[in-house]
Parts: structure tokens; C-alpha cells; sequence
């Protein structure tokens, strides 16, 4: 398989994503199973996205191809972003609608944990999602056409 | 001419000139005219519409 250096780029950055965000979700969610969520701090939720920006650095130093942008790779980028706006802003829809439910005296908490911390890591993960989708919608329009 | 060539003379990526070539995008009129100029040929000859 014939991958570009944009290609290799955005693998790279999905797996960089996945691996650090899915490590991080997965202890903060499972420790909210066991009743510690609110021991997650600002600081905690930074590690992850500084480690991030590091590692995506170092990957894409490494990667540094010579082909600069051309209008296909922006087409393809603009195109991929319409799906990452829509994955995020449902996601803000939906957190806004329970915040505000649960707040005007509805009954019916479906979070179950409507803490500040846990919003902020329900918010961090719907961006982390988005960019996520905006990846793989990329990388499908490099093998699929657009 | 290689695809690296056309990409190079056109200004675009190998990738592309291989997705022109697969019909798997459709370039801008000013790489289309690019193209065409590198053959030497007129527009109507190196792109079809269906």
C-alpha cells in the first residue's frame, strides 16, 4: 500500500490520540465506576494533552515530508472537518440540554455525575472524539477519492 | 514522463497527479489547464466529462 506522507501523518496522529486519550479516559472513567473521579485535578487532565503535543512533535519531525500542501490535501482537510464540527457540537448539545435539565429541577439525570470535573472530562472527550473522526474521515477520503 | 514529473511541472503532490489518474478526485481548472499545457494538448483532450 502506496501511503503519502499525509497519510502517514494522520495514522500517526490517530494512533498518538487513541493511545494517550484512551489510556487517560479509561482510568478516569473506570475510577469514577469505583467513586474517585473527583480525585482527577486540572493538572491530570493537562499530562495527557502535553504528552500529546510532544509526542505529535517528535512523530511529525521524524515524518517531515518535502511536499508542502497541495489543493487536494486542503479540499480533503476541509471537507474532513464538516464531520469533527458535527461529532462535537452534539456533543456539547447534549451536555448542555442535561446541565440545563438537571438545573431547572428535571428529575432525570442521565450522567448520573453531574460534578465539574466530570463534565470538563465528558467535554475533553466529545473534542478528543472529534478529532478523532476528523482523522479517519481524512485518511477515508485519501483511499476512497473525493 | 513520470507522475513525479507531471507533479513536479503542475505543482502538485504524486499523489494527486495518481488520484487524477484513478478518477479518484477531480483537480481545479488551473491544474487542469497545467496538465493540459505540460502535453501540449487541449484541455478537451486529456479530460472527459461523463
Amino acid at each position: 500500500m502506496d501511503l503519502s506522507y499525509k497519510e502517514k501523518s494522520l495514522i500517526a496522529s490517530l494512533a498518538v490520540t487513541l493511545l494517550v486519550f484512551g489510556w487517560y479516559f479509561l482510568q478516569f472513567f473506570s475510577s469514577r465506576v469505583f467513586g474517585h473521579s473527583n480525585e482527577f485535578t486540572f493538572i491530570d487532565m493537562l499530562m495527557p494533552i502535553t504528552l500529546m503535543v510532544v509526542l505529535e512533535v517528535i512523530i511529525q519531525s521524524l515524518l517531515a515530508g518535502k511536499n508542502k500542501e497541495d489543493e487536494r490535501d486542503a479540499l480533503i482537510a476541509a471537507s474532513s472537518y464538516k464531520n469533527g464540527y458535527w461529532v462535537l457540537s452534539i456533543g456539547v448539545w447534549l451536555l448542555l440540554v442535561q446541565l440545563l435539565y438537571v438545573a431547572s429541577g428535571g428529575g432525570y439525570d442521565i450522567l448520573l455525575d453531574s460534578s465539574p470535573v466530570f463534565i470538563s472530562h465528558l467535554l475533553l472527550l466529545f473534542f478528543i472524539l472529534a478529532e478523532v473522526s476528523n482523522f479517519i474521515t481524512q485518511l477515508y477520503y485519501y483511499r476512497k477519492g473525493v | 514522463m513520470s507522475q513525479q514529473t507531471l507533479a513536479d511541472k503542475v505543482g502538485v503532490s504524486r499523489q494527486t497527479i495518481f488520484a487524477i489518474e484513478k478518477d479518484k478526485y477531480s483537480p481545479s481548472l488551473e491544474v487542469a489547464f497545467k496538465i493540459s499545457n505540460v502535453f501540449k494538448v487541449p484541455l478537451e483532450e486529456v479530460f472527459i466529462y461523463d
